[in-house]
Parts: C-alpha cells; sequence; structure tokens
C-alpha cells in the first residue's frame, strides 16, 4: 500500500512546551486514520500544517509528495476539509455558502451536495449566523465532502452532532473508504474512532505515543470480564489458584477483572462452578481502556 | 491571479457598507452642490472633509474584514480549503477595495457633474478669495481623482494591517488611529489655511495633504505631481500587506 501522507520530523514550537515535537509517521493511501489525545495535545496543529496554513520549524509534511506549504493549492483540489473551529463567511444562508464554496471548488454538479443535505437533514437555507452549532457543523460536513475528495481531513468531526448523526457521519466515512478516499481525522470520541480507524495515533502534550492497528483490538485477543464472589473465602481461593491472569481486584467488593482468551471459555466456567458467584460480566475492551492506560503509564514516564 | 467566485463572495459580504457609504457621499454632493446656503461650504466641507471621511470609514471597516477578521474568526479556512493561492486571495482582496472605491467615487462625480451642468457653481461666491469663473466638469472630475488616489491609500494602509495581523483588534486598532489621525490632522491643517495661525503646520502629519483640490480650483498642476505620493504608498502598502499574508502562519 502507497503512502499518500508523509510527516517527517516534523516540530512546531510554540513555546511553554506546547505544539508538536518530532511527529514522523506516514498515512497509507485509502485508509481511515485517527488523531486522538487531550485538548492542547497537537490535533489541530498536525491539521493545519497538513492544510498548508502554517509552516513547520523544521522537518516536513507532504501529500502525495507535494510539499503542503508550497504546493497547497494542488493539494486543495483533491482534499476536504472541516476546521475545528467553525465559523463562516459572512454569506448570508447556508445555501448561498455551499453554492459559493462549490464554485471556489469549480464543481458543477450538486446533485450530490443535495444528497448530503437531505442525509444530514440539514435545513440549508437558514441564515448561517443564527444556526445552532449541530447545524454549523452539518454545514461544514457537507462544504468538505460534497466534492468526493481523495483525502478527507476531518478535525473533531462529531462536535456537536447529536447521536443520530453521529451515526451517520460514522456511515459516511465509511463509505468515503469504500469508494478509496483517505481519511485523516481527529477525535477524543474513541467510539467513532472506533467504528472507522484502521489504525489510531495517540498524542500527548505535542508528543507521539503510539500508533496502534485495528489488529490490537479485535476480536483474537483477550477478553476482559469483571467477576463478583459471594463471600471472601472463595474470592481469595480462586485468586490463590492463579489459573488466570487477573488484571484487577477489589477485596472490599470482592470482585476480579480477569483476562482469558475465547478458546479458555470452557475452562474458565468449568472453574467458577465450584464458586458461589454474585455476577460475571463481559468488559469490552476499548480505545478508551488502552488511552487511558497508556497515557497512565505515560504520565510517569514524562 | 483574480478569483472569480471569491471575488462575488466579498462583494456579497460588503456591498451594504459600500452601498450606505455611497448613498451617503452622492446625497451629501448633492445637497452641497445644489442648495444655495450651501454652496459656499460645498468645497469646506463637503470635498474639504467628507470626501476624505466617508470613504475613510468605509475602508477601515472593509479592510479588516476582508483579511484579519476573516483570518480572525476562521472562515479563511473555507477560502483555503479551495484550489486557491493565498496570493490570489490577497491580489483579490486588493481589486476589490481598489474597484469599490473607484466606483463609490465614480457614483459621486456623476452626480456632482450633472447637478453642475444644471446650474454651474460660480467660484466668486466660495470662501477662497482670488477664483473666479465657474465651476467645470473638468475640475469636478480631477478633484475626485485627486481625492481618490488618497482614498486608495488610506485603504491600503488598512489592507497592510489586515495582512499582517491574525486579530481584528489590532487592525481595527492600529488602522483606526492611522486613518482618524490623517483625517483629524487634514481638517486641522484645512483650518491653517483658513487663517487659523499655528495650525497649518499639520499638514505636514497627513496622507490627506497630497490631495489637493484648491490647486485644481486655481488651474495649476500641483495636484497631478502630488498623486504620485499617495500612488507609490498604495503600491508599496498593498504589497507589503499581501507578502506578509502570504507569508505568515495562519491560526485557522
Amino acid at each position: 500500500m502507497s503512502d499518500i501522507i508523509r510527516i517527517k520530523s516534523m516540530t512546531k514550537d510554540y513555546g511553554n512546551g506546547r505544539g508538536i515535537f518530532d511527529f514522523d509517521y506516514s498515512i497509507h493511501k485509502g485508509e481511515i486514520f485517527g488523531l486522538v489525545g487531550t485538548n492542547g495535545s497537537g490535533k489541530t496543529t498536525t491539521l493545519r500544517h497538513l492544510m498548508g496554513f502554517i509552516k513547520p520549524d523544521s522537518g516536513s509534511c507532504e501529500i502525495d509528495g507535494l510539499d503542503c506549504r508550497k504546493n497547497s493549492k494542488e493539494i486543495m483540489k483533491r482534499v476536504g476539509y472541516v476546521p475545528g473551529e467553525i465559523d463562516f463567511p459572512d454569506v448570508g444562508s447556508g445555501d448561498n455558502f455551499l453554492r459559493l464554496q462549490a464554485q471556489l471548488l469549480g464543481m458543477k454538479d450538486m446533485s450530490y451536495t443535495n444528497q448530503l443535505i437531505d442525509r444530514f437533514k440539514l435545513a440549508a437555507d437558514a441564515p448561517l449566523r443564527r444556526m445552532s452549532k449541530g447545524m454549523k457543523q452539518k454545514t461544514a460536513l457537507v462544504a468538505a465532502f460534497m466534492s468526493k475528495p481523495d483525502i478527507l481531513l476531518l478535525d473533531e468531526p462529531s462536535t456537536g452532532l447529536d447521536p443520530l448523526m453521529r451515526d451517520t457521519l460514522i456511515e459516511l466515512i465509511l463509505e468515503q473508504k469504500q469508494r478509496g478516499a483517505t481519511v485523516f481525522m481527529s477525535s477524543h470520541i474513541f467510539k467513532e474512532l472506533e467504528d472507522t480507524c484502521d489504525r489510531v495515533a495517540f498524542i500527548h502534550n505535542g508528543k507521539m505515543i503510539e500508533i496502534i492497528d485495528r489488529r490490537m483490538y479485535d476480536p483474537t485477543m483477550p477478553k476482559l470480564y469483571r467477576i463478583g464472589f459471594e463471600n471472601k473465602k472463595e474470592y481469595f481461593s480462586f485468586i490463590k489458584k492463579g489459573n488466570f491472569t487477573i488484571t484487577r481486584k477489589n477485596d472490599k467488593y470482592r470482585h476480579l477483572i480477569v483476562q482469558f482468551k475465547d478458546n479458555e471459555t470452557n475452562k474458565f466456567l468449568c472453574e467458577l462452578a465450584e464458586y458461589n458467584m454474585r455476577y460475571i460480566k463481559y468488559i469490552p475492551y476499548t480505545l478508551e481502556m488502552y488511552y487511558t492506560e497508556i497515557i497512565e503509564k505515560g504520565g510517569k514516564l514524562l | 491571479m483574480i478569483s472569480l467566485p471569491l471575488l462575488k463572495q466579498t462583494i456579497k459580504s460588503n456591498w451594504v457598507i459600500w452601498s450606505a457609504m455611497t448613498a451617503v457621499m452622492t446625497v451629501l454632493c448633492v445637497q452641497f452642490s445644489a442648495m444655495e446656503m450651501t454652496q459656499s461650504l460645498l468645497f469646506t466641507i463637503f470635498y474639504g472633509m467628507m470626501t476624505t471621511i466617508l470613504p475613510g470609514i468605509y475602508v477601515l471597516v472593509t479592510a479588516n474584514k476582508l483579511l484579519a477578521s476573516q483570518v480572525d474568526r476562521g472562515s479563511m479556512a473555507y477560502v483555503l480549503s479551495t484550489p486557491i493561492k493565498r496570493s490570489a486571495v490577497a491580489v483579490t482582496q486588493t481589486v476589490f477595495m481598489v474597484i469599490s472605491l473607484v466606483l463609490m467615487f465614480a457614483i459621486q462625480t456623476a452626480a456632482h457633474l450633472t447637478v453642475n451642468a444644471v446650474d454651474p457653481l460660480s467660484l466668486e461666491t466660495m470662501a477662497y478669495n482670488a477664483l473666479s469663473g465657474e465651476l467645470t466638469g473638468a475640475m469636478i472630475i480631477k478633484i475626485n481623482l485627486s481625492a481618490l488616489t488618497v482614498c486608495i491609500a488610506l485603504a491600503a494602509v488598512c489592507f497592510m494591517f489586515s495582512g499582517i495581523f491574525n486579530t481584528a483588534k489590532y487592525t481595527i486598532g492600529l488602522s483606526g488611529v492611522f486613518v482618524g489621525e490623517s483625517i483629524l490632522a487634514n481638517m486641522l491643517a484645512m483650518f491653517g489655511s483658513l487663517g487659523v495661525d499655528g495650525l497649518d503646520n499639520f499638514k505636514y502629519a497627513t496622507i490627506c495633504s497630497f490631495y489637493d483640490y484648491q490647486s485644481v480650483l486655481t488651474e495649476t498642476n500641483d495636484w497631478l505631481v502630488k498623486m504620485i505620493f499617495p500612488i507609490g504608498i498604495a503600491v508599496i502598502a498593498f504589497a507589503i500587506g499581501s507578502i506578509v499574508f502570504k507569508k505568515k502562519d495562519l491560526p485557522l
């Protein structure tokens, strides 16, 4: 698979430890790449570099072999962008804005635009200034997706959307992948990254912590269960046997979090049969848990 | 170099204030030149002050809206996420600024020419001494050309600030100080020329001194020579604003 976005040891130092430091990674053509991090960790700064709005202090970023800052005109022919802060030009209604935006993009056919407007249930004839946050976000999404660009750069695209619209957005993002587009999105909503991304990069305080692949949270990995015991004696005897990996325990409430693979399910149930159980609960292993673990670990390191 | 869709967008977001200023200026011009009571003040009040104050307000507000305020609010992101170079954005906005001022003066001049053709103004009624004959159409055109170049220079300096700063408050602040100072010093200098001692020196403190309607009325060519300076300032300031806008980091 060829790389379409290349970021090479890119650094932008805003002083006081803010900015991004030595980012170095590539995004393959046709993949959905997520960028996750706390507020101020450098997500927006990264996207601004890719859009050519700012120049890195050192290093470079390229889209399809073209420098993002120098060749922005060429690159913009193929890019759709949803900015993190939404404020529109002073041109009246949403319809007007989309029409002018289409003209700037050199688009003639508005049928896909109208389709998107329908899908997002957008009242595009409303004046831009009076739009709610969600409506503005939908308008921005339509503007970014309507030209069917090869590359989509989305800065927290689901901000302000209701849960139903968020699902519509996820569907739409997956459709873009199907038609071969590359999507680079930042978010701090793990659910939507899990549903869409092939790879997710974790950043914290402007530093790249890790890039994880979809494989790392796929079905073959060990699963987590929380089990509660009726009495203390049995609780301790389970721990003592040590047949299963215990990731967390709580003596007071007599519950454990154990981890095992699907093929050990029988063995696990047989062992539990000997005990008087209060409950058993499956805990889906999420990106969020992974992130929390990393940041907690990282927090000690940094 | 010019983006027509962007020009269209710019016209859409700026036509209201342009229309308002043009209308006010034209109505005032017609009033001062047509009503007998105010005819004697046509040059001191209207051509002396209004032709710089009204366009001054217009350029102050508009220059900020053309670049800095769009960067400040973030709406510039939409323009720049389309295949258009930053230099083309700067050139398009410059073209809008200049053409809108040209049109503003053209409409006002046309109105004045019409009024003057019906009832030519006698220059002897003016507050200045040593004038004779009637106000001609050529004079009106020359006076307005002289005023136009100065207003374009004012616009260029405001545009320069708009290109340099990412926040509207700095742009409006510095442009406001510049336009305000230019207009105020021009008014003080005018009182000086009307006989108040000492105020005359203010003419060295304002770009408006390059606008010389008196030399047109006395039929000397000073006004033409003086036009070189505002044109020079305009070219330099538009260039600086555009180059800085092209090079700088944008927080979009």
